[in-house]
């Protein structure tokens, strides 16, 4: 097996030190300013469109769940071909990334969680947890996979798609009924007409749920006539349009924001196809200066995940509750927990969803003081800058790290790069060299580089252009 | 009856033995009771178990409810229900006691903490701001009180910043934190939302909030009096809490699921907590805190009476809801009261049950807080605090003056 896959997929392409690049002095940035053209900012074209570096963190945060490594950001910046931007989006629309991270996000909707309200319990959420992802990386048609998920029946250790009918705090038709109008019709349950209501109930009056002699196993059937197959022609066939119209304002919510429609002609049923045609159309390379792109809080998953990764730290997950306790296999990204009931302290700070409702608004998309607070003074976060700033001095194949034979300029530029996906503006590089100056850096034997590139660290991850997708 | 200002919750996380506990039974069998006995208390005629020699010397200060009751034997279903007074089920998630009281705290409350703090581990059942969201949420510290150094991460800045440094770093900050979206917009509107966080967070940094987790400020013979236990230095933080005003501090205490080897688990943590507890209610007392602070304890249910000997449990305890204990202090309520007649085994009420509703009622009611009020929320739900009482009705026999 290739090991570099492996690791990907392990790590959800989160860079440890293990994959620190050797390659610091080489091509493209080799002898000082690269070969392209001023821009009026570090983030808008004159045109008022995003810059290269703004569009690459946009592609990785947006599909894979992730910022892009130096390399990646620089790779994607230098590139001359024309459609690099396709290149990029077909590349992660067909990475391991790709399919962890809206996974998740898929089972943000659906519930997917062991513990109260939704009660699904541990062996039930993985299971759940990899059909869906499974939906994500084959790309199946949103329909066809929701046929299996409103016919299933049997173990919901083995017949994850019978899932559905668990992951809900009203394990009843109308509590059911709920869910359908939710997941399908983008209907909340405070907007469901009664009527509806009603109707959809009809067809799942005879789905129940038994207890088997097996901890927490139980099984989904049917007493009597099974009427969800007609349930499915309803929603797929007749209501097709409105379930297509509700599945494009979903995924176009989490890349647009709250105020997103559904697109002009939604039909779309494949979340590969419609996410390539958002990425790559007119509307998605606006600047978020003055060109209205709408910038979005990274989900505290992916902050975590970017914190852990440029800082090569990792967290380890587990569950408190005594029965059974769940060990997640260390150093994993956190956009891999597949269980939303194993969190942490800087989870719930950041606003990760409880997945006790399903809908998307759960996930807190404020920047608080708490949260500010955490990421200024926080010892866990200083100490993790400092590993950003002074990485290990030897690479895992025990050669010396490149990175303490660059001059200080260099340093700094490559913080960003890592950071922001970009090289400072002169305006910035000239601030910080001139503090470098100023303490006597370079002279000095005691002005350390360390201490002033932590500062910077510091800074960077405490700016809106970190903190947000922009 | 002049509300109290702030609650102190000693949350019993797992489910703690009412036998070994509030409600000893020393005349039943050893299949109940384990053989061991109970002890008086400096309140006549009021009993503790053996292994709370220290509450039993200062009882006056607490009552205790030995009939409590529910019906959830689950710790998730039966924690939902013991925090929010709600059964768990029809489609909402409410929010916790903690979360209410400091929400509505919070408007005549000044200092720079949240108004609701959690020392040191959220309970983790459920999501405890419940419909409330981000903003209710409270700061869960993480760290340990009693090592040589409590850190609360994001409060107490990282040893070896010195304000100058501090400053220079928000100077640095400011000039590199450019990116800024044009006037009217919807990102300038995140943009300035971020700032005013930033300022927020600021002021609290450079303010002195550190200081109240900083227990190398109190005297040796005051930590010691707590124990050097998790629970005693943890306690002691919270009464530094309680004295800078912070409307709501949840104390959280696992490890009372004693499945398995019940009486060695609850020997070695009842003495912890009993000399914690004794003393962080006679400091409180003596501070004059406690007549304006709430104290209550307990877990979401309680024990098995009958042990059960064999393997695996080898002298274990099940879960077990239909009668167990809890205690209040404090803030309007009376103490030196025992609540409630439970059988010769504790097994069931005798006389006087109390629900869940009508026992977070009642702390909402010495809060100053109407639980028969609207829920405040801007989630638009309507909603009151609590369902309505049941026909037992509040403690009202326990307030100091008729509310």
């Amino acid at each position: 097996m290739d090991m570099n896959l492996t690791r990907r997929a392990f790590f959800g392409g989160a860079t440890a030190w293990a994959v620190w690049p050797k390659n610091l002095f080489g091509a493209p940035n080799k002898g000082g300013k690269p070969n392209r053209p001023p821009q009026a900012s570090a983030w808008e074209k004159p045109d008022g469109s995003a810059t290269d570096s703004v569009m690459a963190r946009r592609l990785y945060l947006d599909l894979a769940g992730r910022i892009p490594t130096r390399d990646e950001a620089q790779a994607y910046v230098y590139s001359a071909d024309p459609k690099k931007r396709q290149v990029l989006a077909d590349k992660l629309l067909a990475s391991q990334d790709f399919a962890n991270y809206w996974a998740m996000r898929f089972c943000d909707i659906l519930r997917v969680k062991s513990e109260f309200p939704i009660n699904l319990w541990p062996n039930a959420v993985y299971v759940y947890h990899a059909r869906i992802r499974a939906f994500v990386e084959q790309n199946e048609p949103w329909d066809a996979f929701g046929r299996t998920l409103l016919t299933a029946q049997g173990s919901d250790f083995r017949d994850a798609e019978a899932n559905f009918f668990r992951a809900t705090d009203m394990r009843t038709p109308d509590g059911w009924a709920e869910a359908v109008a939710q997941t399908f019709l983008g209907i909340p349950p405070i907007k469901l007409k009664p009527a509806l209501k009603a109707e959809l109930a009809a067809y799942l009056g005879n789905v129940k749920i038994k207890d088997t002699r097996e901890w927490k196993e139980e099984i989904v059937f049917v007493e009597g006539t099974d009427r969800r197959g007609e349930l499915c022609d309803l929603l797929f066939a007749k209501k097709r349009a409105e379930v297509a119209a509700a599945f494009s304002r979903t995924v176009r919510r989490w890349i647009f924001g709250p105020k997103a429609g559904a697109a002009k002609a939604p039909g779309e049923m494949r979340l590969k196809n419609m996410l390539r045609e958002i990425v790559l159309s007119p509307e998605y390379a606006r600047g978020s200066v003055t060109g209205g792109f709408p910038a979005r809080k990274l989900d505290a998953e992916v902050l975590d995940d970017a914190i852990c990764a440029l800082s090569g730290s990792s967290r380890d997950y587990q569950s408190p509750a005594p029965e059974p306790f769940t060990f997640l296999p260390p150093k994993r990204a956190t956009v891999c927990v597949e269980d939303g009931s194993i969190t942490s302290g800087f989870l719930t700070l950041f606003g990760r969803p409880a997945r006790d409702k399903g809908l998307q608004d759960e996930r807190g998309s404020d920047v608080t003081a708490k949260q500010r607070l955490y990421l200024f003074n926080s010892a866990t976060v200083h100490r993790q800058m400092g590993q950003i700033a002074g990485p290990p001095g030897k690479l895992p194949d025990g050669t010396p790290n490149p990175i303490y034979q660059l001059p200080f300029p260099k340093r700094v530029d490559d913080i960003y790069w890592r950071m922001l996906a970009r090289e400072p503006t002169p305006q910035e590089r000239q601030l910080i060299l001139g503090i470098w100056q100023k303490r006597g850096g370079g002279k000095k034997r005691n002005v350390r580089p360390f201490d002033l590139l932590r500062d910077v660290a510091w800074c960077l991850i405490n700016t809106k252009e970190f903190i947000f997708r922009i | 009856m002049k509300p109290a200002k702030s609650v102190v919750e000693i949350w019993q996380w797992g489910g703690p033995s009412q036998l070994e506990m509030f409600d000893p039974k020393p005349k039943a069998d050893r299949d109940f009771n384990g053989g061991l006995k109970a002890i008086p208390t400096n309140v006549p005629g009021m009993e503790l178990h053996e292994w709370w020699p220290e509450m039993a010397k200062c009882a006056d200060l607490f009552s205790v409810i030995r009939t409590m009751t529910h019906t959830e034997f689950g710790h998730e279903t039966a924690c939902y229900l013991m925090q929010t007074g709600r059964m768990p089920g029809g489609g909402e998630v409410c929010p916790a006691i903690g979360a209410v009281i400091s929400q509505v705290k919070r408007k005549e409350y000044k200092g720079d903490l949240p108004p609701y703090v959690i020392l040191t581990r959220e309970k983790g059942r459920f999501s405890e701001v419940g419909f409330l969201g981000t903003t209710a949420a409270p700061l869960v510290t993480g760290g340990r009180p009693n090592s040589s150094r409590f850190s609360v991460d994001g409060i107490v800045p990282p040893e070896g910043i010195t304000p100058e440094a501090s400053k220079a770093r928000f100077d640095l900050l400011a000039a590199l934190d450019g990116w800024k979206p044009a006037e009217k917009s919807d990102n300038a509107a995140l943009a300035t939302a971020f700032d005013f966080a930033g300022k927020e967070a600021r002021r609290i940094a450079e303010g002195d909030a550190a200081k109240v987790f900083d227990l190398s400020l109190e005297t040796k013979e005051i930590r010691d009096s707590y124990g050097r236990t998790d629970i005693g230095q943890t306690l002691l933080v919270a009464r530094r809490l309680v004295e800078y005003g912070v409307p709501y501090i949840t104390v959280n205490v696992p490890g009372w699921d004693s499945h398995k080897r019940h009486f060695e688990t609850m020997r070695r943590k009842s003495l912890d907590t009993d000399l914690a507890i004794a003393t962080f209610l006679k400091d409180m007392k003596s501070k004059g805190l406690l007549d304006s602070t709430v104290v209550w304890m307990s877990g979401e249910f309680g024990r098995t009476p009958r042990v059960g000997w064999e393997a695996p449990w080898n002298g274990g305890r099940g879960h077990y809801a239909r009668c167990f204990s809890a205690m209040v202090a404090g803030g309007g309520f009376k103490g030196g009261q025992v609540v409630g007649v439970s059988d010769e085994t504790a097994s069931k009420p005798v006389s006087r049950p109390v629900s869940p509703q009508d026992f977070l009622g009642s702390i909402y009611a010495c809060c100053g807080i109407d639980p028969d009020g609207p829920l405040p929320n801007s989630q638009g739900k309507k909603m009151k605090i609590l369902p309505p009482q049941s026909s037992e009705g509040r403690l009202r026999e326990l307030y100091t003056e008729s509310a």
